[in-house]
């Protein structure tokens, strides 16, 4: 099985299409993506004992609710700390760790529910799911920006999308099986993490067994590096101990942290946010489609804006992203104010495209400026900024709101202020970005630095 | 600029675009459907 596993096992014969490389990301993606759809539970699993009401003995939301943040968290902690192994140890071992993690994580999930024991939830998708959450979203990056050298953005675009698309699928698809497996005893979701955890070990094997790595020194026939370098594109490498040290590496978690906590506030909000500032004007099922929607618009960003990105480069994408949703986030309280639901709904999804595209598009930043050696560890360490805006954008969102509220301010202006303060850490964003120059000489590896690390790689692969 | 090319001098044999087309549709027909409910959903915003 190890030797399966192996680098070695996995370098592309000549003749390998690259187009089988990506499908083989989505594969993983796709099914890690679920995590977006977990409050598809909240409502059963509130109701596990009452089935057809929450009585005293359930689940409260409250307690629920740390189940998908523990997964976030821990999606952020385990793609930092396993990143350096996933560097060495290849894509396909990767992968296959985060198979067993995710799979097993909704089994032990699964007993949880069926024993009525939280703990297990936490333990079971919280804690080893949040590992194969992590582990295979940076299974694939570092391999696809290996095979696109000429499409970076492209390429992790196109895994990333199925980290969003993910959330499509396992949301139809819960509904489907709650209902199959419901009773008059049973809400039917321990028969659901079971079949889900089943159905997502079996096609993110078939991803990782799908992965192969380009030969040393393999470029796109016909593709040159470009002549004219770009400063802000280096063909040197930084390695993941020493990009810690360096001001571009915290630039870039800010950049991440402040255009992901922007986002996921409206994300979070959403429903009752479209509610409250044109009550009366939409409805609960008008407003889940506008979630819907949303859902759609984050996963088009993600292809569209890392692709453009390829063509624009990353920093003149990102400065985009802060300057056009800044406008944006400011236009919602004058939406609100003149009552016009398509000009809120067209704000908040061109925001959700570019909150996509800034997940889509930070995997090609980092290698553009650290080279390509480490690009998935020192991914790995940056995704810990999705952790700590996990938090920051609901809370600001939702806190901000109460305080309004709680003053006497009209639901329907209650978000005006959380407005202008996501344009504020836009802006910020907006100024690290300003901020970020080609890493200082000497942060590199030197050439024996570099030989010596691909000897360990090698190694490591007998 | 080839479009797709792997090992120095190899381009892709043909029939590695049927193993494309596969892989492909494999994972594109479950996010299809996703895509298909969610925008079923969505256009309840617009009635």
């Amino acid at each position: 099985m190890a030797g399966l596993l192996s680098r070695e096992r996995i370098i592309a014969p000549p003749g390998f299409n690259r187009w089988l490389v990506p499908p083989a990301a989505l594969a993983i993606h796709l099914c890690i993506g679920q995590a977006y759809a977990f409050s598809v539970f909240k409502i059963p699993l509130s109701r596990a004992v009452g089935i057809t009401q929450s009585v005293p003995g359930d689940w409260k939301f409250t307690e629920l609710q740390w189940i998908f943040s523990l997964a976030i968290v821990w999606l952020g902690l385990s793609a930092a700390i396993a990143g350096r192994w996933l560097e060495r140890a290849g894509p396909r071992k990767g992968g296959v760790v985060a198979a067993f993690c995710w799979g097993s994580g909704f089994a032990i999930a699964a007993l949880g529910v069926h024993l009525h024991t939280l703990w297990l939830l936490y333990l079971g998708y919280g804690f080893i799911g949040g590992w194969g959450l992590g582990l295979g979203y940076i299974s694939p990056v570092s391999t696809l920006i290996k095979w696109f050298p000429d499409r970076r953005g492209m390429a992790t675009g196109m895994a990333i999308m199925g980290f969003g698309g993910g959330a499509l699928i396992a949301a139809p698809l819960s509904d489907l099986l709650m209902k199959h497996f419901a009773s008059a005893t049973d809400v039917g979701v321990w028969q659901t993490f079971l079949t889900m955890g089943a159905i997502y070990f079996v096609a993110m094997m078939c991803g990782a067994f799908g992965y192969r790595l380009p030969p040393p020194d393999w470029r796109p026939v016909g593709w040159t590096p470009p002549t004219q370098r770009h400063a802000l594109v280096t063909t040197k490498h930084v390695h993941v101990d020493e990009a810690i040290k360096t001001p571009q590496f915290y630039l870039l978690w800010m950049v991440l942290c402040m255009n992901v906590s922007a986002g996921i506030g409206v994300i979070e909000q959403a429903s009752p946010m479209i509610q409250e500032i044109f009550k009366g004007a939409v409805s609960a099922s008008a407003a889940a489609g506008f979630v819907g929607l949303l859902s759609l618009f984050n996963i088009g960003g993600r292809i569209f804006w890392a692709s453009l990105s390829d063509y624009i480069r990353r920093k003149p994408t990102y400065m985009i992203f802060f300057t056009l949703a800044s406008v944006l986030y400011a236009t919602i309280p004058l939406a609100g104010r003149i009552g016009s639901v398509p000009l809120f709904v067209a704000c908040a999804l061109i925001i959700l495209t570019m909150y996509g595209g800034g997940f889509a598009t930070i995997p090609a930043y980092i290698a553009d400026i650290f080279g390509t050696q480490f690009v998935g560890a020192i991914h790995g360490r940056i995704l810990t900024a999705w952790s700590i805006a996990g938090v920051l954008g609901p809370v600001l969102v939702n806190y901000i709101r109460e305080y309004q509220v709680g003053n006497g301010v009209p639901k329907a202006d209650a978000y005006n202020v959380t407005m202008y303060v996501m344009v504020g850490l836009l802006v910020v964003g907006f100024f690290c970005n300003l901020a970020v120059r080609p890493v200082a000489e000497r942060h590199y590896m030197t050439d024996a630095q570099l030989d010596a690390e691909r000897r360990l790689i090698s190694e490591l692969k007998r | 600029m080839g479009m797709n090319h792997a090992g120095p001098g190899a381009p892709p044999s043909g029939s590695s675009w049927v193993r494309v087309a596969v892989a492909w549709t494999l994972v594109g027909l479950p996010l299809l459907w996703g895509v298909f409910n969610t925008v079923k959903k969505a256009m309840a915003l617009f009635r």
